[in-house]
């Protein structure tokens, strides 16, 4: 060891304790799949949004206020725009790598999304989240709900046409919840729409609250991880009482910052060739106003395609109104957000299945709910096709009302569909050879006694007992 | 490197000589080949990344530069981590996570040992003490009240009234003549140009093609001026996508679709309630005025929407 | 493994790269327009339009242009907006109509030439008594307030930045990211297919100046569309919003991540 290596251990050691904790941390075993990194990109993509978001809140100005814009986009020159687009637009246009930053934040917040769905349904599938680790599945869907809202209010600051009548849809998304729904709306908006105190609420919620809240449940996660120790697929050597993998230091270190590399890598790339969200095309948001194509971002695109599936049915109760959109927008993310969020212990109720986990099944020994989970990503993904019915009218030359009614019954069919080829495709993979879980650990080619050859496989052994040859296929 | 390596001189690993001999194979010279490869990579980006900054920046090329600067130092890493640690597969216990009967039996203790008397019993106090927290908690949540107006009527009305005269966006009055046939426009109410919830269609459509009943008729100026509100009744998008030929609204948003010449009716789509109508008339000198509020409360539904107004 | 991923991976960048925005080509029809202000009165002309109209168009639209057509579904040529009207729909390829399934008529490249446009435009001009073409120049026109006009009348269907929208059972808002200021033009003038005549203007009459200074003004936007879409953050993807660029973040973004986490993993 270095002389300044051995006195800066000991500065900290002698003050904070470390060496000890240290030893004990860097020396834990991590099992090695590709699958188990997926979280690992979403947590990436969350370091290279806090840093860009740093950024970028040094140039927004969260204010309604009227400016007038005299920047370089010609359409606009002398236009009247509020602060927090003026101020957007002046740090895509004028301020240097601002148009990359601004970039790189948004496609991270896509990716990063779209990475927790990933490792979710990694969890999911593997079976992860049964005891000890049902605390940190909520935890987890948690964090999902919570990025959601993040990515939501974050593109709604620019105030542009686009986000704009994203909010109005939220705003009547709000009135109508039953009872209380104009009061929550009023005291959330500030008011009767356009509210303009709602941007520099969605500001506070953005880079404090929201922010304050993903990385505590982060932090919670990571903890809960360590503490009760990754799980891992069967194989050889692999049992319910032990970690087979390799240590945090160095291995696992040199590959978690060569990821993290890769994520930046490619968000910069994303950030800097793919144009992403050019509000100065779609203009200031103004009221009365509309663009089309008008659609979400795409983890809230399943929301816009429920509201555009219907139905067209709004009910009257003693005087009272339930709208039409509670039924896509308010009852259907409630029943499959719940669904979700109490999954583990719903499985618990069928499976009756209380003992401790820390093997994961291979998705095809588990077909119901392998089955159950690809039917809720089909009945997530049709959703999300609906949300750009109109879009995808025009690439297929077919009539939007066509798009619709074809996954009008989608809706109704598909998930049993899914579900049923899921469960026979699960059923059959179980019964063939090709078991990841119990791959032959090799062949012995022998000599039979007349002269020919005979090729016998080798069991593995599923834990340490000897392994045994059976006949060959 | 390579070339002291193969003559063998005393340059070697500190490091390495202790574990596994004093040189690398052949896959290992390999992989350290290439790892400095790509951190030279990373490098010459890195310089790339400075050029192009100073020389007033490009979005495209410094997207592309920092791909490969952080691409070229992830393939180092990755590469060292997969062939040149001596890192091998480790086996590492589980402990129980529970402490057993015994330790959640200290706990309980811990926690009620000192604590006295009182809580054993169903006592006044602790009744007082689960009050008091309650009235501090809902009294907390006041400033939350702060937060917005109370909603009272204000969505179910709007600027509109009888003899407000109908101006568009830029303050004009509008007339019999404003409009071609088969033409729209958004309108407002004089004096509150830009106001959401007045923002109003004002078609001029084909002599003879509304089939609304007499009362509706009546605010239709020459059979042809119509006016609905623009606020999609489903999620509140202005609804401004008029087809001229068939007469019909789609919006944007969800593709609802009103047909203008019935009360603007849904007949595809999510939305479940016609656009409410302002009746229109003309006023001496032939401006377009309005006759009242519109019809129905405009915009989407909420809980208490027809409960008086 | 890897060189599929690097593969793959540079096959996405490229694609990315070279994705087109959405509309068709038609500078080159527009180049030849100089002279189609007024369409000439010869006689030689008006018969070269009179012989192509009964070849080409009679079929569908009767033996006179000013009367009846043989379908319910095509419309008179009487009252489809005059000379104005045959210009458009031949000089971006709409007629002869192509027998294309599926919502819209399809622009293309036009089928005849300048000479023959000119001709059937005078002649049918003639016939149905509105032989007007309008006239429009982009750079008479006020960015500024072409795009504050192109945002009351045309946005909502064609979308602010042009890239058009699909508006229910057969019916398209065209893409304006790539179209001549002629098309623009005309097309306010005559109100094609579902777009309402006037474009949705307030006051439009043809020929009168107010109307003349509006059409050139939202000419100059949808001409800056075309010639300074300011594209600065990179490929457009179709300039058509979230939806393609959510494709793009999981089949490109997830889609490189997960194959550089199966590369670090390696052969664990």
């Amino acid at each position: 060891m270095s002389m300044v290596m051995e006195r800066s251990l000991k500065y900290l050691d002698e003050r904070l304790g470390t060496s000890s904790l240290a030893r004990k941390t860097l020396r834990k075993v991590f099992p090695d799949h590709w699958s188990f990194l997926l979280g690992e990109i979403a947590l990436f993509c969350l370091v290279v949004l806090i840093f860009t978001g740093t950024f970028l809140t040094f140039f927004y100005t969260p204010s309604v206020r009227e400016v007038v814009y005299e920047g370089p986009y010609a359409p606009l020159k002398g236009a009247e725009v509020s602060a927090a687009y003026n101020s957007v637009l002046r740090l895509s246009f004028e301020v240097r790598a601002g148009l990359l930053m601004r970039q790189i934040h948004h496609w991270a917040a896509l990716v990063f999304s779209a990475a927790i769905v990933i490792h979710l349904c990694r969890i999911f599938f593997t079976g992860a989240f049964r005891r000890p680790r049902e605390v940190n599945w909520l935890v987890g869907v948690g964090l999902l709900f919570l990025t959601l809202g993040e990515g939501f209010t974050g593109y709604s600051l620019p105030d542009d046409l686009l986000s704009g009548i994203g909010l109005r849809i939220f705003y009547s998304v709000t009135l109508a919840i039953p009872v209380v729904g104009t009061w929550v709306t009023y005291l959330l908006f500030g008011g009767e729409f356009p509210a303009p105190d709602i941007i520099s609420r969605l500001f506070v919620f953005h880079i404090m609250l929201i922010p304050a809240l993903l990385l505590a449940l982060v932090g919670v996660h990571l903890a809960i991880l360590v503490l009760q120790k990754h799980t891992q697929f069967p194989g050889h050597g692999k049992t319910e009482r032990n970690v087979v993998g390799k240590r945090l230091w160095p291995e696992q270190t040199f590959k978690s910052v060569s990821l993290l590399l890769f994520t930046t890598a490619v968000l910069a790339l994303l950030g800097g060739i793919a144009q992403i969200n050019p509000i100065w095309q779609y203009g200031p948001f103004v009221p009365y106003s509309v663009t089309s194509p008008a659609q979400p971002d795409w983890y809230i695109g399943f929301l816009d395609g429920a509201l555009r599936l219907g139905p067209p049915l709004d009910l009257n109760l003693f005087g009272f109104t339930i709208s039409e959109v509670f039924w896509p927008a308010i009852l259907f993310p409630g029943i499959a957000f719940g669904i979700l969020t109490l999954w583990p212990w719903i499985e618990r109720r069928f499976t009756r299945d209380r003992a401790e986990h820390h093997l994961l099944d291979s998705p095809r020994d588990t077909p119901v709910r392998t089955g159950i989970g690809t039917a809720g990503l089909m009945v997530f993904f049709i959703m999300f096709l609906e949300g750009g019915n109109d879009i995808f009218g025009v690439l297929l030359n077919v009539p939007v009302e066509t798009v619709t009614r074809i996954l009008q019954w989608s809706l109704v069919i598909g998930p049993v569909v899914t579900f049923l080829v899921t469960y026979w495709v699960c059923r059959s993979l179980s019964r063939s050879r090709l078991h990841p879980a119990h791959i032959s650990a090799g062949l012995r080619l022998s000599r039979t006694p007349d002269g020919g050859y005979e090729t016998v496989s080798l069991e593995p052994a599923t834990d340490d007992s000897e392994r045994e040859p059976t006949p060959a296929s | 490197m390579t070339d002291s390596d193969r003559q063998g001189s005393e340059r070697v690993d500190l490091d390495r000589q202790t574990e596994q001999g004093p040189t690398l194979t052949g896959g290992q010279r390999r992989a350290e080949r290439r790892t400095a490869i790509a951190l030279g990579v990373a490098i010459l980006a890195g310089i790339g990344l400075f050029i192009v900054y100073f020389a007033g920046g490009q979005t495209q090329i410094e997207g592309i530069l920092f791909f490969i600067a952080f691409g070229g130092f992830g393939i180092a890493l990755g590469v060292w981590a997969n062939h040149l640690l001596d890192a091998r597969e480790v086996v590492e216990e589980r402990h129980e996570l529970t402490s057993g009967a015994a330790g959640r039996q200290a706990l309980g203790d811990a926690l009620t040992e000192e604590v006295g008397p009182v809580l054993g019993r169903r006592s006044v106090l602790i009744k007082l003490l689960a009050g008091a927290g309650g009235a501090l908690g809902l009294a907390l949540l006041l400033p939350v009240l702060s937060l917005g107006p109370a909603p009272g009527n204000s969505l179910k009305v709007t600027p509109w009234a009888r003899g407000k005269r109908v101006v568009d966006e830029t303050g004009e009055l509008v007339t019999v003549d404003t409009v071609p046939e088969d033409g729209f426009l958004t309108v407002f109410p004089e004096g509150n140009v830009g106001a959401a919830d007045a923002q109003t269609l004002l078609i001029h459509v084909r002599p003879g093609s509304l089939k609304l009943p007499p009362e509706r008729m009546a605010g239709v100026p020459e059979g042809t001026f119509v006016a609905y509100s623009k606020i999609c009744t489903h999620a509140g998008c202005p609804v401004g996508l008029y087809r001229a030929e068939s007469q019909t609204l789609i919006c944007p948003c969800h593709q609802s679709q009103f047909d203008v010449s019935d009360g603007a009716i849904p007949f595809f789509g999510p939305a479940a309630r016609p656009l409410p109508q302002l009746p229109l008339g003309v006023d001496q000198e032939g401006v377009l005025i309005a006759q009242g509020d519109f019809s129905a409360p405009v915009g989407p539904a909420f809980w208490d929407m027809n409960r008086g107004r | 493994m890897r060189r599929t991923a690097t593969l793959l991976g540079g096959i996405a960048v490229l694609a990315l790269l070279l994705t087109p925005t959405t509309g068709t080509a038609s500078s080159r029809r527009g180049a030849a327009l100089a002279a189609q202000q007024q369409p000439a009165d010869s006689p030689a002309l008006e018969a070269r339009g009179r012989e192509l109209y009964q070849n080409a168009c009679a079929s569908c639209h009767g033996p006179d242009p000013a009367g009846a057509s043989y379908y319910a579904t095509v419309p008179s040529l009487n009252d489809v907006g005059g000379a104005a009207a045959v210009d458009w729909a031949l000089r971006t390829g709409r007629m002869p109509w192509k027998d294309n399934k599926g919502p819209a008529i399809e622009r293309g490249e036009p089928r005849f030439s300048e000479e023959d446009i000119r001709a059937l435009t005078g002649y049918i001009g003639k016939a149905v008594g509105d032989a007007q073409i309008p006239d429009v120049d982009p750079a008479r026109g006020d960015l500024q307030r072409g795009r504050e006009l192109y945002g009351q009348a045309c946005a909502a269907c064609h979308g602010m930045n042009g890239a058009g929208a699909a508006l229910g059972g057969e019916n398209i808002a065209v893409s304006l990211q790539d179209v001549h200021p002629q098309d623009v033009a005309e097309a306010i003038k005559i109100g094609p297919g579902q777009m309402p005549v006037g474009g949705g203007l307030t006051d439009y009459e043809f020929g009168t100046a107010a109307s003349q200074q509006e059409v050139d003004d939202i000419a100059a936007y949808v001409e800056s569309l075309r010639s300074q879409p300011y594209n600065e953050g990179g490929a457009p993807i179709g300039g058509k919003g979230p939806v393609p660029e959510g494709f793009v973040a999981w089949v490109i973004g997830l889609g490189l991540l997960v194959v550089a986490a199966r590369w670090i993993a390696g052969r664990g």
